[in-house]
C-alpha cells in the first residue's frame, strides 16, 4: 500500500495527517491543480456535491449514498472548510483523493477557501488547535489559491460555487483570470464565488453578503443561451430540502451539509448525472453521532508549565 | 502583629471601612483604616489586618478561612460571617483595585494556595472574578437574607449514599437555571459531600460495581455542568482532582479510557529549572489536569459556558504562575545562566528552550502591559542570543522553537526584535533568518522564516528601526536570495527555440538541488518587497538585472514556479505601470521574452500558466501601457499570432495598430513632447544611469543570448533602440516633472492618451468598457502603494489589501449590517428561518450563508 493510500485510509478514520505529510500532499496537489483550467472540463457520469463545511462524518454519509471515489466520479463545488469540527480532516481527505485519483474527483473553490474567511469561521483556529501552529492552515490556504473556479460538464452544465458575474458573459472570459490569488473583494473571480440567484431581482442587484451580486432569471437565461448551456449548478446557499431549482429549471442549488452547523435541521443532497446527463437527486441526513460536540484532543505528552 | 505583607501600591486602594452587623440587623461603622494581607504570627495562615488610620490600633485581625462564606458585593465590598466576632463583618473599600486584591487573596486562601504578596499584587486586574448571581444594592439586611435563604423548596441534599445517588442526580441534572445555583450552593455548603462521594467511588471501584460507577459518572458530570466556580475550586483541588478524573472514566456511552493511569504513568512533568514554590507546582499540575478534563475527557459533554469558565480558571492559573516566576529574579537568572552554560548537555538545553517557549507562550495570558514588560526583560536578559544559538542548532526541534519564540515576540511588538537586530551584535540574527529560509529542513519549517521576515520588513510600522533593517536586508541579503534562484535554474544559452527551452528545463533543472518550495518562498518574499518597498527595490532591478535573474524560474520544470515568475513580473508591472524608466528597462532587457516563450511552449493547454499570462497581457492592454504593447507586438507577434483567437491577444494587436495609426496621422505633435521629461520619485544618479544604460552589461547573465536576438528585433523599432542614447541628453534638459510621457514615445503623437494621469486613463477605460474593467480591478488593487494602513489581523498574516478595498469593504459592511435579518429569506424558501432564529449564535452563524457582514466580507 502506498503512502498515499495509507493516508487516505487514515483520513477516512478522521485521523489528521502529520504536518510534514500535509506539506508533501499539498505540494503534490499543487502540481496537479496548476494544470487545471479556470473552467475545468468534466465528463459525465458525475456526482455533484455542494458545501461540506468540515462536517466530516456527514461527508462519509455522502460517500455512502453516492458511492466511493474513484468508483463514482465526483465534482465538489467548494466550501470544504469552516463551521464544522473537522475541516482539516475533510479537506485533506478530499485533497488526498484528488492527488490519488486526479481524473475522478474535481474540486473547485468556494468563498470559504480563503485566508480571510477561514480566520473568522473556524478553519484557522482548528488548525492551530490540532497542530499547535498555523503551518497547516498556511499550506492549505496556499492550495486554495490553485483550486479551479468552475467546471463545465459535457459542455452543457456550468458549475460554480456562487453564481454569475456582470463581468462575465461568456465562459471564455473566465480564462483571463489569474486565479492564483486570495479571493479578491470584487471582480469576476469574487463574483463567481459569492453571487446568488434571486427571484426578486431583475438583472443585477446588490448582494446583502457584501460581495458578489444577486442576479435574476433573465441574467441566467441569457448566460445559458450565450454559452449554449442546459442549466447552471451551484451551491453556496443553505436549502432545507438539500436542493432547489430556480428560474424554470435554469439553475439549481445543491447543498450537501445535512443539519448544517449541527443545528439547522436541514437535509442534504447530491446531484447524480448519468452519461446522458439525466439527473437524480440523492437526499441524505446527518450522521447520527456527530452532532454532539467537539472531538477530543490528543493530550500533550509532557508539560513544563 | 505579624503583618509581613507589603501594602499594595497606593494607600488609597488600601483604605477601608470596617462594619459589624449588630443585633438589630444594622451595620455599625467600626472605623476606617488601611487593610493589608499577611501571615499571622507563627502561623502559615493568611490573615486580613486593618490598622486604624487615626490611632494605628488594630481594627481587625481576621484569619482567612476556607469555610467562611465570603461574599463580594458590587465591586468594593467584601462580607463574611466571622466566627471569632460571632457576627457578620464587612469591609467597604475606597477603590475597586484594593477590593480585587484582597478578594483574590481570600479566594486563593480558600484553595489552600498561599501566595507571597508581591506576586498577587501584579495581577489584581487579571483576577477572574466570581460573578455572584445576586444583585447587591448596598449592605442591607435584605441582601444578607437573599444570600442565606437560598431556597424555599430545596433546603438540603440527601446524604450521599449509594441509595440516594439517583435522587441526587435527579436534583442536579433536572434543576432549572435558578435551581442550579441553589443546588451548587448546597453542595458547597456540605463539607462532606465530595469526601463521601469519592469514598463511595473508591469503594465501588474496589467492588467493580459498574452500575454504581456509571451512576457516579452521571452525577459528577451533572455537577460539572452546574458550572459553579466554587465547586470547580473544590473538585480541582489537589485533594480531589485525581479521584474526580477517576469517576469520569466510567462514561457508559464510550468504552473506558484509563485517564488516571495515563496521567500518572505517561505524562511527564518536566522541570527545566526546579520550581521551589509548592503552590506554583500545584497550580501547574492543576492547569494541565483541568486542560485534560476539558479537552480530552469531556469535550463532547461540556457546554459553551462551562468551557469558558474552565478556560478562565486555566488562564488565571497561567497568570499566577507566570507572574510568580517572572518576578523571581533568581529563577530567570538561573534559567539564562544555564542556557548559556557550555557544560549543559544538548538535552538540557533543549528542555530549557522548550521551557522558555512555553513561558513566552503562556505570558499571552498576562495583561498586555505586563507581557510587554516581561518580553522587554527577557530581551535584556539576552533571549535573542539564545534564539540565535537555537537557530544554528542541528536539532530541528530547537530551530523550530527558536522561530516560534521570535514569532511570539513579533506578534507582541515587532520593534523589540528590530531594535535588537539593528544593534551590531544582533545583525547576525537577520542573516540566520535569511539562511533559514534558504535551508532545506526536510519536511518542516516551510513558512516560519518567511513569516518572520515579512513581519520585520513590512511597511505597517514606520520608524527608523524598520528603515535600518530594510537597508541591511537589501545590502546584505537580497543577493543571497537571487543567488539561490540562479543556482537552481538551468543555465542560459541552452535555449534557441522555445520548445527546446522547456525541454531543457526538464533535463537540467538543478545543478544545485533546491527544494521548489524554497524557491516559491523566495519568489513570494520578492513580490512582498516589490509591494512594500517599491522604490528601494527598483535600484536592484535597474542595476543588478534582478528581474532577469528571477525570471530564470520560468525554466523550472515545476509549473507553479513558472507561474510564480509570471506573477512576479505582473506585480512589477502593476507597481510601475507609469514608470517609463522601468518599463524601458523591461523592454531593453527583453524581460517578457521568457514569459512569452513559456506561454507559447504551453500551447493550447488551458491551465494556470495560460491564464496567468493572458491576465498579464490583459492588464497591459487595459492599462494602456503603450511601451509594453508596442514591445510585445513588435517583438513577439510571430509567436503570438496563433493565439489570435483569444480576445486578449487580438485586442492587444488592435491597440497596437491604433497606436501606430495615430503616430502616422499627427507625427509633429510629439516634438513638443520632447522637452518633457520624467523624474522618478527616486531618480538614479548620473553614474547609475550611465551604468544601466550601457549596452554590454556583465551582470546580464541571463538574457545575454536572448537580448542578442532582441537587438536585431529592435532595429526595426526606433523608439526603443534610440532610447538609451537619447536618454542622457534629455535628462540634462530638465523639464516638466508631471509628464508621465517617456522620451521614447515623444516622437509619437497620441498626446491624449499618453499624458493622461493614470486615474484618468482608468476612467476612460471605465467608460469604454465598464464590464471588462470589473474583471481587472482586483489584480490592480493589489498594487496600490498606499495600501494596508492598519489592519492588525491581516497584518500578521501578510495579506495584502489596498485602501480602496478596505474602504469598499467598510462601506459594504455598514451597508449590509441592517440587512442581516433578511438573509434567511434570501437563503431559501423561508423554512430555514425558524430553526435559525433559535439562538444568538445560530442567527449569527447564518449571516455568512445568507449574507456576510463586517469581518467576513472578502
Amino acid at each position: 500500500m502506498s503512502d498515499l493510500d495509507r493516508q487516505i485510509e487514515q483520513l477516512k478514520r478522521c485521523e489528521p495527517l502529520k504536518e510534514s505529510e500535509v506539506k508533501a500532499l499539498c505540494l503534490k496537489a499543487m502540481e496537479i491543480l496548476v494544470e487545471e483550467s479556470n473552467v475545468q472540463r468534466v465528463d459525465a457520469p458525475v456526482t455533484i456535491c455542494g458545501d461540506i463545511h468540515g462536517q466530516f462524518y456527514d461527508m462519509k454519509e455522502l460517500f455512502k449514498v453516492g458511492g466511493d471515489c474513484p468508483k463514482t466520479n465526483y465534482l465538489f463545488l467548494g466550501d470544504f472548510v469552516d463551521r464544522g469540527f473537522y475541516s482539516v480532516e475533510t479537506f485533506l481527505l478530499l485533497l488526498a483523493l484528488k492527488v490519488r485519483y486526479p481524473d475522478r474527483i474535481t474540486l473547485i473553490r468556494g468563498n470559504h477557501e480563503s485566508r480571510q474567511i477561514t480566520q473568522v469561521y473556524g478553519f484557522y483556529d482548528e488548525c492551530l488547535r490540532k497542530y499547535g501552529s498555523v503551518n497547516v492552515w498556511r499550506y492549505c490556504t496556499d492550495i486554495f489559491d490553485y483550486l479551479s473556479l468552475s467546471a463545465l460538464i459535457e459542455n452543457r452544465i456550468f458549475s460554480v460555487h456562487g453564481g454569475l458575474s456582470p463581468a462575465i458573459s461568456t465562459l471564455d472570459q473566465i480564462r483571463t483570470i489569474d486565479r492564483k490569488q486570495e479571493v479578491p473583494h470584487d471582480g469576476a473571480m469574487c463574483d463567481l464565488l459569492w453571487s446568488d440567484p434571486e427571484d426578486m431581482v431583475d438583472g443585477w442587484g446588490l448582494s446583502p453578503r457584501g460581495a458578489g451580486f444577486l442576479f435574476g432569471g433573465n441574467v441566467v437565461t441569457s448566460f445559458n443561451h450565450a454559452n449554449n448551456l442546459d442549466y447552471i449548478c451551484r451551491a453556496h446557499q443553505l436549502v432545507m430540502e438539500g436542493y432547489k431549482w430556480m428560474f424554470n429549471n435554469q439553475i439549481v442549488t445543491v447543498w450537501s451539509a445535512p443539519n448544517y452547523c449541527y443545528r439547522c435541521g436541514n437535509v442534504a443532497a447530491i446531484l447524480e448525472l448519468d452519461e446522458n446527463l439525466n439527473h437524480k437527486f440523492r437526499v441524505f441526513e446527518a450522521a447520527p453521532h456527530e452532532s454532539r460536540g467537539a472531538p477530543s484532543k490528543k493530550p500533550a505528552p509532557d508539560y513544563f508549565l | 502583629m505579624g503583618a509581613q505583607g507589603e501594602p499594595p501600591a497606593t494607600t488609597a486602594s488600601q483604605r477601608v471601612k470596617v462594619y459589624h452587623l449588630n443585633e438589630e440587623g444594622k451595620w455599625d461603622d467600626r472605623g476606617t483604616g488601611q487593610v493589608s494581607v499577611g501571615y499571622l504570627e507563627r502561623s502559615e495562615d493568611l490573615a486580613l489586618f486593618v490598622i486604624d488610620e487615626d490611632d494605628s490600633e488594630t481594627l481587625l485581625a481576621h484569619r482567612i478561612g476556607s469555610d467562611e462564606n465570603y461574599q463580594r458585593q458590587e465591586d468594593t465590598i467584601i462580607s463574611w460571617r466571622d466566627p471569632e466576632y460571632s457576627t457578620e463583618l464587612a469591609l467597604s473599600f475606597q477603590e475597586i483595585a484594593g477590593c480585587s486584591f484582597v478578594w483574590e487573596h481570600i479566594r486563593n486562601a480558600g484553595k489552600n494556595m498561599h501566595f507571597s504578596n508581591n506576586s498577587v499584587q501584579e495581577s489584581p486586574q487579571s483576577v477572574t472574578e466570581v460573578t455572584e448571581p445576586l444583585e447587591t444594592s448596598g449592605m442591607s439586611q435584605a441582601n444578607e437574607e437573599a444570600f442565606n435563604c437560598l431556597s424555599t423548596e430545596l433546603r438540603e441534599l440527601p446524604a450521599v449514599e449509594l441509595s440516594t445517588l439517583p435522587a441526587i442526580i435527579k436534583i442536579v441534572a433536572e434543576s432549572g437555571i435558578t435551581d442550579q445555583m441553589r443546588v451548587a450552593e448546597l453542595i458547597i455548603r456540605d463539607q462532606d459531600f465530595f469526601p463521601k462521594l469519592l469514598d463511595l467511588f473508591r469503594m465501588c471501584e474496589d467492588l467493580e460495581d459498574m452500575d454504581a460507577l456509571r451512576t457516579i459518572f452521571r452525577l459528577v458530570k451533572g455537577i460539572i455542568l452546574l458550572n459553579s466556580p466554587q465547586i470547580f475550586d473544590k473538585i480541582f483541588s489537589d485533594k480531589f482532582i485525581m479521584d474526580i478524573i477517576g469517576t469520569l472514566e466510567y462514561d457508559q456511552e464510550i468504552s473506558r479510557v484509563h485517564h488516571r493511569a495515563f496521567l500518572k504513568e505517561h505524562v511527564v512533568f518536566k522541570e527545566a529549572i526546579p520550581i521551589k514554590d509548592p503552590s506554583v507546582l500545584s497550580k501547574i499540575h492543576q492547569t494541565y489536569r483541568i486542560g485534560y478534563i476539558k479537552d480530552v475527557i469531556l469535550p463532547r459533554i461540556l457546554d459553551e459556558s462551562t468551557t469558558v469558565n474552565l478556560n478562565s480558571i486555566i488562564q488565571g492559573n497561567n497568570v499566577a504562575v507566570i507572574s510568580l516566576l517572572k518576578d523571581d529574579s533568581n529563577f530567570i537568572k538561573e534559567l539564562f545562566a544555564r542556557m548559556r552554560s557550555s557544560t549543559a548537555s544538548i538535552e538540557t538545553k533543549k528542555n530549557l528552550a522548550v521551557f522558555l517557549h512555553e513561558f513566552c507562550s503562556l505570558s499571552k495570558s498576562l495583561p498586555v502591559v505586563n507581557q510587554l514588560r516581561l518580553f522587554r526583560d527577557l530581551m535584556n536578559e539576552g533571549i535573542f542570543d539564545i534564539v540565535a544559538d537555537a537557530l544554528q542548532s542541528e536539532d530541528r526541534r530547537l530551530v523550530l522553537i527558536g522561530t516560534d519564540i521570535l514569532l511570539l515576540f513579533l506578534n507582541q511588538d515587532a520593534n523589540l526584535l528590530r531594535s535588537y537586530i539593528i544593534r551590531q551584535e544582533g545583525r547576525p540574527l537577520l542573516g540566520l533568518l535569511v539562511k533559514g529560509m534558504l535551508t532545506d529542513f526536510g519536511e518542516e519549517m516551510h513558512c516560519q522564516f518567511l513569516e518572520i521576515l515579512h513581519n520585520l520588513l513590512d511597511w505597517f510600522s514606520a520608524g527608523s528601526q524598520r528603515e535600518t533593517i530594510i537597508e541591511i536586508f537589501y545590502e546584505k541579503h537580497l543577493d543571497q536570495l537571487i543567488e539561490v534562484i540562479m543556482l537552481s535554474c538551468p543555465p542560459k544559452g541552452l535555449t534557441t527555440s522555445t520548445t527546446e527551452k522547456s525541454a531543457a528545463g526538464d533535463g537540467h533543472g538543478s545543478q544545485v538541488v533546491i527544494k521548489p518550495e524554497i524557491l516559491t518562498n523566495i519568489c513570494e518574499l520578492l513580490c512582498f518587497c516589490i509591494l512594500h518597498h517599491p522604490y528601494r527595490i527598483k535600484c536592484n532591478f535597474l542595476l543588478n538585472n534582478m528581474i532577469g535573474k528571477v525570471l530564470l524560474l520560468v525554466h523550472r520544470r515545476e509549473k507553479y514556479l513558472v507561474v510564480a515568475a509570471v506573477r512576479f513580473m505582473r506585480i512589477i508591472i502593476c507597481r510601475n505601470a507609469s514608470d517609463e524608466q522601468l518599463l524601458s528597462h523591461i523592454v531593453k532587457k527583453n524581460h517578457l521574452k521568457p514569459i512569452v516563450d513559456a506561454f507559447v511552449a504551453n500551447g493550447d493547454r488551458y491551465n494556470l500558466l495560460n491564464s496567468a499570462v493572458l491576465d498579464l497581457f490583459e492588464y497591459i492592454r487595459k492599462e494602456n501601457i503603450k511601451t509594453l504593447i508596442m514591445y510585445i507586438v513588435d517583438s513577439f507577434w510571430s509567436q503570438l499570432v496563433k493565439f489570435e483567437p483569444f480576445a486578449t491577444v487580438s485586442q492587444l494587436k488592435l491597440k497596437y495598430e491604433q497606436f501606430q495609426n495615430k503616430e502616422k496621422i499627427i507625427p509633429e505633435k510629439c516634438i513638443n513632447e520632447n522637452s518633457r521629461k520624467r523624474y522618478d520619485e527616486r531618480a538614479l544618479d548620473k553614474e547609475e544611469e550611465d551604468y544601466f544604460n550601457e549596452d554590454s552589461d556583465e551582470e546580464d547573465t541571463a538574457s545575454d543570448s536572448s537580448s542578442d536576438v532582441q537587438q536585431e528585433n529592435q532595429t526595426s523599432l526606433p523608439a526603443t533602440s534610440c532610447h538609451a542614447s537619447l536618454r542622457n541628453k534629455v535628462e540634462t534638459l530638465g523639464g516638466d516633472e508631471r509628464s508621465t510621457a517617456p522620451l521614447t514615445l515623444k516622437r509619437k503623437s497620441n498626446y491624449d492618451e499618453e499624458v493622461l494621469e493614470p486615474t484618468k486613463k482608468q476612467k476612460l477605460d471605465d467608460d469604454l468598457s465598464n464590464r471588462d474593467n470589473v474583471l481587472n480591478t482586483a489584480p490592480e488593487s493589489v498594487c496600490n502603494p498606499e495600501a494596508e494602513s492598519s489592519k492588525p489581523l491581516i497584518r500578521t498574516l501578510g495579506e495584502k489589501f489596498s485602501e480602496e478595498e478596505a474602504q469598499s469593504k467598510e462601506q459594504r459592511s455598514s451597508d449590509d449590517s441592517p440587512s442581516t435579518s433578511e438573509t434567511c429569506q434570501v437563503t431559501d424558501d423561508g423554512s430555514a428561518v425558524a430553526p435559525l432564529n433559535g439562538s444568538d449564535s445560530t442567527s449569527k452563524m447564518i449571516v455568512d450563508e445568507g449574507a456576510t457582514t463586517g469581518s467576513c466580507v472578502p
